[in-house]
């Protein structure tokens, strides 16, 4: 027992790599991940969950650049935190000055990359930035979200929520509702791939006008009546309407929206007893979700989910930084 | 007098009936005698047994850029490329810079194109000044100049009262309307089409009825009006329904095209967020893709053309939604046409040509796109069996943004004579 008392964080987690890398070089879809890799990924997750925020020398000597063209608090801060518990060096950029003067996204990457960097984690208001500057530079790029697109490393995180509360690995059985904006929600374009891989049952409740053309061929069953929608599941997720959207003509007003979908606790009691609230954040109070259910309510799960992004964004940079197989990243310049 | 004769090659001449081993004598530019076996002696002759010999081909969509964008492409270039596509006519649009919504953008572009002499280039004005959509432009002053036609192209005339006006006003002086038929409110920012494929991707479609509600709109004002309407590049379903429907209960003067791309290419090509795929009417999903096929093939179709798009790199090296809309085709539309409907059987190479030669031609009152004896002598040879794969490293445009990168095509111009004089040699431009 004494002996164990000395084994060093870092120790622990090679001891539950055990080796393993993960089958992709970038980051851009979950539709890369294949099951191999979500259990690496939620084992190291883990580990690095139980360890907080040791300073770590998995990752040290590499360097990271969270290139942000689109605002963000969490998910910024959290990339960042992340590398630095895994010691690597960060810096911030933002799509301020470069991309003002005219710069094309690409020629931003392919600079950044020059630097010799490991790991571009890159979020933008267009679809697909991420996955075309993949093909541009040598670092691994993280999508930390693009467009309505995908959010990957949001919808790792907010599975292993699931599989840690449900304590299985797989969703087989579960039922998981996704209620509110799904056409404009990069976090449902992540979310509903890697649900669907986990085998769960999904439903989506929504007025049609925040549904994208053929959303059932994701797998989903679609409902307009979130009551209806909410009995016996196991997960009620909700995503952000966003103001701007009523003023677009989505919605006629946030009052309807809150009264027709909004997650008050009456309606969570249409779901199973031990059913869990999930959101991706920022929460706005009262109109997504009821406020008493937000943080401190039993059923909610979203300061977790917030835990568990640093571990699994850890998870994630020390498999792009460490490769025991030997593989490097094919790269053609263009 | 200066003759040239055409030996032994298969003469495809869909006006004319005609589908056989034969000679095509030229004289002095002009089709002189079209039989096996013609024993005349001539200035030169081209041996083209192997090849088969058609009307040069006529595309009624080309964007040429000059005046304005000539980093994009030129009269020059975009001539070029469309002799080394066998076209031997190319309908100019009026998106230029300035625009060509007056008489001296319209001489231009003519004196232009006379000095390259290389091609046939008919220049279309318009329909409202500085294609806004607000002021009709001077009709007749741009048929006095020589425009074959109107339109304001990329940019669908939104206010149905003043497309009513324009079309009143274009019958007045006997013009040909053209539209391209897209209801801005509906297409609402959509980048691409509006379906499982814009989904997955998380970006802005344009739904269907965005280009079906226009389609309709000008038809019926059309109707209406009593004016000739031209429809630009179909892509829907509801489209060609509306054009077979307005057709079969007795349409007068109304003629639709297809452009290659849209019976060839789904939007799966918009995955990996190819923006060489971005163009407008975007690439659609199978079923509109069999309908459009299905629409050549029960004769809704008149014309098939390229709407030639040509853009510099930095304005495709963008994200998605920023890219620049559009594809080249010059050089690629035969041979598309040929391997994405003759090799499957969906219809014959007659037919085919038929769609790129003498309908589109009688389109624009063009008396081109066919061997009549007395017919002016633009022909092209193409190699049939010829396979190639699209490399746009290689093309004469400027433009290298072409949707057709990679894919392997069958069929290419090896010869091509316009006005009597051979332009194109064994795919050399002379």
């Amino acid at each position: 027992m004494v002996l164990n008392m000395k084994v060093s964080h870092e120790e622990t987690l090679q001891k539950i790599r055990n080796e393993r890398d993960v089958s992709f070089f970038d980051l851009y879809s979950v539709d890369q991940v294949t099951t191999d890799d979500l259990s690496l990924l939620f084992d190291l997750a883990r580990g690095f969950r139980e360890v907080k925020t040791a300073k770590l020398a998995l990752c040290k000597g590499n360097t990271q650049i969270n290139c942000f063209f689109e605002a963000s608090t969490r998910t910024q801060s959290s990339f960042d935190l992340s590398a630095k518990h895994l010691s690597m060096d960060t810096t911030n950029v933002g799509g301020g000055s470069a991309t003002k003067k005219g710069e094309s996204f690409i020629d931003t990457v392919e600079t950044l990359d020059a630097y010799n960097v490991k790991t571009i984690v890159i979020r933008s208001s267009e679809a697909g930035v991420a996955e075309v500057a993949a093909r541009h530079v040598r670092a691994s790029v993280v999508n930390a979200g693009d467009g309505w697109h995908e959010h990957p490393t949001q919808g790792l995180l907010d599975v292993l929520t699931m599989l840690d509360h449900f304590d299985t690995t797989d969703l087989k059985g579960r039922t998981i509702l996704i209620v509110g904006d799904i056409v404009h929600s990069r976090v449902f374009g992540s979310l509903v791939r890697l649900l669907k891989k986990l085998k769960a049952n999904v439903r989506i409740a929504a007025p049609a006008t925040l549904l994208p053309s053929d959303v059932e061929r994701f797998g989903v069953e679609v409902f307009y009546d979130v009551e209806e929608a909410l009995g016996g599941v196991d997960v009620v997720y909700t995503l952000r309407v966003q103001e701007e959207r009523g003023a677009k003509g989505f919605i006629p007003t946030l009052r309807e929206y809150s009264k027709t979908f909004g997650i008050s606790e009456k309606r969570l009691n249409l779901a199973q007893p031990e059913a869990i609230l999930m959101h991706p954040g920022p929460v706005i109070r009262d109109i997504d979700v009821h406020s008493a259910l937000v943080s401190r309510h039993p059923r909610s799960q979203i300061l977790r989910q917030v835990e568990n992004g640093m571990a699994i964004r850890k998870a994630l940079l020390w498999v792009l930084c460490e490769r025991f197989d030997g593989k490097q990243k094919e790269f053609n310049l263009l | 007098m200066a003759s040239l004769l055409i030996q032994n090659g298969t003469v495809v001449d869909p006006k004319n009936n005609l589908n056989k081993v034969c000679d095509v004598l030229i004289v002095d530019g002009v089709i002189k005698k079209v039989a096996a076996g013609i024993t005349d002696t001539a200035d030169k002759t081209i041996d083209a047994t192997g090849l088969t010999v058609t009307p040069g081909l006529i595309d009624l969509q080309v964007h040429f850029r000059e005046p304005g964008r000539e980093d994009r492409e030129t009269i020059l270039t975009g001539s070029r490329a469309a002799l080394k596509g066998g076209v031997t006519t190319a309908v100019a649009m009026p998106n230029t810079t300035p625009e060509a919504d007056n008489q001296a953008v319209i001489e231009f572009i003519l004196e232009r194109a006379k000095e390259v002499g290389l091609i046939n280039i008919l220049p279309t004005g318009a329909t409202t000044k500085g294609q806004d959509g607000s002021t009709l432009s001077e009709m007749k002053e741009l048929k006095n100049s020589g425009a074959v036609a109107v339109t304001d192209d990329g940019f669908d005339v939104q206010n149905p009262a003043l497309l009513r006006r324009a079309m009143e006003y274009a019958k007045t002086h006997d013009m040909l309307v053209m539209s391209h038929c897209e209801t801005d409110d509906l297409t609402d920012g959509g980048v691409m089409h509006e379906g499982w494929v814009s989904t997955q991707l998380g970006l802005p479609g344009t739904p269907e009825i965005s280009e079906d509600l226009a389609v309709e709109k000008n038809i019926l004002l059309a109707q209406k009006t009593g004016a000739r309407l031209h429809l630009l590049h179909n892509s829907t379903k509801g489209a060609v329904e509306a054009i077979r429907r307005a057709k079969a209960t007795g349409a007068k003067n109304l003629t639709a095209e297809v452009s290659v791309q849209h019976f060839a290419l789904t939007d799966e090509e918009c995955l990996t967020y190819n923006t060489d795929a971005k163009m407008y009417p975007p690439l659609r999903s199978q079923d509109h893709l069999d309908a459009i096929i299905a629409a050549i093939k029960d004769g809704t179709i008149d014309a098939l053309t390229t709407d030639h798009a040509p853009h510099i790199e930095p304005d495709k090296l963008k994200a998605f939604v920023d890219a620049a809309m559009g594809s080249v085709g010059l050089e690629t539309s035969f041979a598309v046409a040929y391997t994405y409907l003759v090799k499957p059987g969906h219809v014959s190479l007659s037919e085919v040509l038929a769609l790129m030669t003498y309908k589109p031609a009688q389109i624009v009152r063009f008396d081109r796109g066919h061997l009549t004896p007395g017919a002016v002598a633009d022909l092209t040879l193409f190699d049939l069996e010829k396979k190639w794969t699209v490399d746009p490293m290689t093309l004469e445009s400027k433009g290298k943004n072409c949707v057709f990168k990679n894919k392997q095509l069958t069929g290419k111009a090896q010869t091509v004579i316009v006005g009597g004089e051979v332009k194109m040699r064994d795919g050399e431009i002379l």
